[in-house]
């Protein structure tokens, strides 16, 4: 294990002293100002398009409260599956080094929950679907766990760009930047330990896992980052903001470009720490 | 309004489309798509994008059952029939 048990005890004394009560941390306002924006414009989806071009200063601000409830969404989908996954870790056996800190990371997880779904349901009055599927498969021993650990990872080195740039844009309504910030906080925690578990897990389970099942992990990570991007483009939101033929404006949007430069730059990190580590093998098409 | 036939042919380009290898003379109404994993588990949230998009609904996904997408046959009766228990 290395380093990793000072990581873990370095973790929980970290978020210890960074406790917080979910219930008092955010001030949320009665009603959300229409005039004010909830998602740094640059990084709404159809962002530089004839599209987003045509729209009204008024139209686009309403785009960036639909993306904002459908980034705040997928948070929520993304955290309940790995609650889910964190409580099954959770003093199984290997893990009881790690555990101290799965408390930790199940009750910030949690936390974050409250103010993504408090935001969602107080002003949108909903949480957007997820139309992820998992189906039931045979895994070699530890690949279950390593690729839920790596998805987990993936997920929140996405995310938590997002979240930076949108805690220190100015422009954002407060309560949007307070919710981004808050998050930040908590993840640079889970990256570590995201970082150097990934990275240990492998190490362990790659070198007796045969050929094929390699290939495979990597296979399924590089289409796993391409799909996680993908729900940053939701019809459903389109639809809600008032634009036309949403499901085609959605394949536009991906193809774009633009887009796509867009999320390559985003990922650069992630994708670099999966490369150095030898879990991927080539840049995965985004 | 799409025919049966059509909506048939469309799923049936569609997986191939997305496949990019199997050749549309092997794949029948009846071949299995997860399990000879034509099409993968990641690539499930295309596939409802393009039904909804076919269909005109939306999907409730917490409605939907294992074994849905066995199949052209399963996905048609499942997203097409109306008496569908999906939207």
């Amino acid at each position: 294990m290395g380093d990793f048990p000072r990581i873990v005890e370095k973790l929980c004394e970290a978020s210890k002293k960074e406790y917080a009560n979910p219930y008092s941390a955010m001030e949320w306002p009665e009603a959300l100002d229409p005039e004010g924006w909830f998602m740094s414009p640059e990084l709404l989806s159809i962002y530089g398009m004839p599209e987003y071009d045509r729209l009204t200063e008024g139209e686009k601000k309403k785009l960036s409260f639909y993306e904002t409830v459908n980034f705040f969404s997928l948070n929520i989908h993304g955290e309940k599956s790995l609650v889910e996954g964190l409580a099954r870790q959770l003093y199984q056996k290997g893990n009881q080094e790690l555990s101290p800190y799965l408390h930790h990371f199940l009750d910030e997880e949690n936390k974050h929950m409250i103010y993504f779904g408090g935001f969602c349901t107080r002003y949108a009055g909903k949480i957007y679907r997820d139309r992820k599927m998992v189906f039931p498969r045979d895994y070699a021993p530890g690949e279950e766990g390593f690729l839920f650990f790596a998805k987990v990872l993936i997920f929140e080195e996405i995310v938590d760009l997002y979240n930076v740039k949108m805690s220190k844009d100015a422009r954002l309504a407060p309560i949007a930047r307070q919710i981004n910030l808050s998050h930040h906080r908590d993840e640079m925690r889970h990256l570590v330990f995201g970082r150097n578990l990934v990275k240990e897990l492998f190490q362990r389970y790659a070198a007796v896992w045969p050929p094929e099942v390699v290939q495979e992990v990597r296979r399924y990570l590089a289409g796993y980052i391409s799909a996680t991007w993908k729900e940053y483009y939701n019809p459903d939101v389109y639809k809600d903001a008032g634009l036309e033929d949403p499901y085609r404006l959605q394949e536009r949007a991906f193809a774009n470009p633009r887009a796509q430069a867009h999320r390559k730059k985003i990922s650069e990190g992630c994708i670099r720490y999966f490369l150095e580590n030898n879990i991927l093998e080539e840049e995965p098409v985004l | 309004m799409k025919t049966e036939l059509e909506i048939r042919k469309a799923l049936r380009d569609w997986i191939v489309k997305t496949n990019g290898k199997i050749r549309p003379e092997n794949l029948t109404d009846e071949t299995p798509i997860i399990e000879q994993r034509i099409i993968s588990s990641l690539q499930v949230m295309d596939l409802l994008l393009f039904l909804e998009q076919l269909t005109g609904k939306s999907v409730d996904v917490e409605k939907l059952k294992p074994g849905i997408f066995q199949n052209v046959n399963t996905l048609y009766e499942n997203f097409f029939r109306k008496e569908s228990y999906v939207y």
